[in-house]
């Protein structure tokens, strides 16, 4: 488990540069046991960047990165059963049933036949895709193959979870019950980091973080960075949409 | 390193191929594909030369001559009365070679040898050849002086034959290993290649690289699935080769076996390797031409790589085909053990360590690089 009484995942003063370009530019963030922590901003602002960094699958130009103490990449082999990571694409095998792409993801894990039938069972249920494991993944719709990809990522029932973007194409309904299960997992004990730019979404998050241009425009539980943007505004800031145009100095004291 | 994991790598790559069944159909015919394609039209035994006989001198030996002429299968002899122009036999008459015996051939053949050196005298035989296709030509001149030394005693050298390796060989009993390297090679590199590729497309790769599973586990996952893969082809290839075309196997099937899965571990890190130069499926295709001509043109398969001219002979050396088809012929046709080939065993195995060792070298650096 984490090292230490270390967060489970950190980073410190990271920096990640894609030739001139400043992917993440000096970010720094903590997530503690348990937490759901919401990565919120738009498209570009280099939630990706960070989440991959945080997996060990790219290292960062500068600073450090943690999960569970252990610092990504050089001691990921410490961690590599320990988390599960939902990558943005919808990665699952597409020439693959839904059954054998657990069954994979299971195996390499070290999970037997018998273990995986059961957890296959389990997610499929939660997922609504119960007495479908027979069917290809290329044959499921963009929806159900987000589930899919969701359930890969959980079937090892790891502890620390990174999921870019599990929610997005969804619809209102499904998205909902996507955070009724976060929330079940967070319950267990799980740490989740989930990015998002639905804004709506932050206001189920425990802690979110806006991301702006690579490093975090402002940090805090969805009913702090509310007063916050309202004492800068002046106003009551109820939507997390404008929440965000305000943190970020996209609009200023409630001037339209 | 973990068997459970390689079980699992492997287990997934057939199960993707199974539900492929056109990719799985065409792994499986393709080396039917290739064998009869290549064993009818390169069968290598050149049948049926229209061949005009003119006897201008009527004795026995000149009759023993004809007799040996017609047993030869690679001709089909029609005896002309003496007199006809032999160019416009060629040109007009559709023979492509005239062998015309002038008279006095067998007085002068016999005198040659009552008189030895002292004479200038010698059996003269006129052939005329077009020469427009040197392996009909070639066919015809061998043919030709088989039955001028199957004329025994009295003949002008007495020529032993000792048939090493076997009985006949023919070309496509050698050709059959070849086949079966190339059918290997090819559908282990450019599968082994388009699968990564698409992993990392699909951002599968991703979960793999964050998963328990070692870059050697991943290489060998693939090595074990195409081994098995490359095991299947062969024995299509063989049984293809000794039912339709009789193919006469001289050594043992397992050594081939061994240097046909070797040969395929081999490709298989060629096709990781290829895969760190490629992002998308479009762009691996490229790369199966660049594969495919060299193993194709200059391995040995064709034409023996002395055929080949001396400034590209040293690229057949950095073919990798080029050893599996020495080794694959010596433990096949030849009937002897890998290591009695160094150079094409020692090949093999070189290519194996290589591709595999850079193939591990080249997923560590993808993995962490920008993408
Ligand atoms: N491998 C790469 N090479 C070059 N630039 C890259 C690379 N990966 C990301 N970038 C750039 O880094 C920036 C941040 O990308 P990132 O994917 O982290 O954004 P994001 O916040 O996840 O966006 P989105 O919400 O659209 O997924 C973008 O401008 C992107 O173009
Ligand atoms: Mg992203």
């Amino acid at each position: 488990m984490s090292r230490e009484g270390a967060p489970v995942f950190s980073a410190k003063a990271v920096v990640k540069t894609f030739g001139t370009l400043r992917a993440v530019d000096g970010l720094s963030l903590a997530v503690e046991a348990g937490e759901i922590y919401g990565l919120v901003g738009p498209s570009g602002s280099g939630k990706t960047t960070l989440m991959r960094m945080l997996c060990g699958l790219t290292p960062p130009t500068a600073g450090e990165v943690r999960l569970l103490g252990y610092l990504m990449p050089r001691e990921r082999r410490a961690v590599e059963e320990q988390f599960g990571y939902m990558p943005q694409e919808r990665a699952v095998y597409r020439d693959l049933s839904i059954g054998e792409n657990l069954l994979f993801f299971g195996q390499i894990y070290g999970m037997d036949r018998k273990r995986i039938a059961a957890r296959t069972a389990q997610l499929l249920e939660m997922m609504n895709l119960a007495d479908r494991s027979r069917q290809r993944a290329d044959r499921l719709s963009g929806g159900e193959r987000q589930r899919l990809s969701l359930a890969c990522t959980l079937i090892h029932e790891a502890d620390a979870l990174l999921l870019d973007e599990p929610t997005i194409g969804l619809d209102p309904a499904l998205r909902a019950e996507f955070w009724d299960y976060f929330h079940q997992l967070s319950a267990q004990g799980r740490t989740l980091l989930v990015s998002t730019h639905y804004l709506h979404e932050a206001d189920r998050c425990g802690r979110v973080g806006l991301m702006q241009r690579g490093h975090l425009a402002a940090e805090g539980t969805p009913a702090e960075l509310k007063s916050r943007a309202a004492a800068l505004s002046g106003r009551a800031v109820p939507d997390m949409e404008d929440v965000f145009l305000v943190l970020t100095g996209a609009r200023q004291g409630g001037a339209q | 390193m973990k068997l459970h994991r390689i079980g699992a790598m492997a287990e997934r790559v057939l199960r993707q191929l199974w539900h492929d069944r056109r990719v799985l159909a065409f792994m499986l015919l393709l080396p039917a594909f290739a064998m009869i394609l290549f064993g009818y039209s390169f069968s290598g035994d050149i049948r049926g030369v229209r061949v005009a006989f003119v006897d201008e001198d009527k004795t026995d030996l000149t009759a023993s001559i004809l007799e040996n002429l017609q047993k030869d299968e690679a001709l089909t002899v029609r005896v002309l009365a003496p007199g006809g122009d032999p160019e416009r036999l060629l040109l007009d008459g559709g023979y492509q070679a005239v062998i015309r015996i002038p008279a006095k051939f067998t007085s002068l053949y016999y005198a040659h040898f009552a008189m030895g050196v002292a004479t200038s005298a010698q059996g003269r035989i006129d052939l005329t050849l077009d020469e427009s296709d040197p392996q009909i030509a070639a066919t015809v001149r061998k043919s030709l002086a088989d039955a001028l030394l199957k004329l025994g005693e009295g003949g002008p050298v007495d020529v032993q034959v000792r048939d090493l390796y076997g009985v006949e060989v023919r070309f496509i009993d050698s050709f059959a290993p070849a086949i079966m390297g190339m059918v290997v090679a090819m559908i282990s590199t450019v599968l082994t290649l388009l699968s990564i590729v698409r992993e990392k497309v699909d951002g599968t790769f991703a979960r793999v690289w964050v998963s328990p599973v070692r870059r050697g586990e991943f290489i060998l996952g693939y090595v074990l699935a195409f081994g098995l893969i490359a095991l299947v082809q062969s024995a299509v290839v063989l049984t293809i080769g000794s039912l339709v075309f009789h193919i006469v196997i001289n050594g043992s099937i397992f050594w081939a076996f061994l240097c046909v899965i070797l040969f395929a571990v081999g490709s298989v890190g060629l096709g990781t390797l290829l895969s760190a130069l490629a992002q998308t499926e479009s762009q691996a295709v490229v790369f199966f031409p660049l594969v495919m001509l060299p193993s194709v043109l200059l391995s040995g398969m064709m034409w023996p790589v002395q055929a080949i001219p001396a400034v590209l002979r040293p690229l057949s050396y950095l073919v990798p085909l080029t050893y599996s088809n020495r080794v694959l012929r010596a433990v096949m046709v030849k009937g002897l053990a890998p290591w009695q080939e160094p150079l094409g065993f020692g090949g093999v195995l070189a290519f194996v360590v290589l591709t595999v060792v850079a193939a591990s070298l080249v997923l560590r650096q993808r993995g962490r690089s920008t993408e």
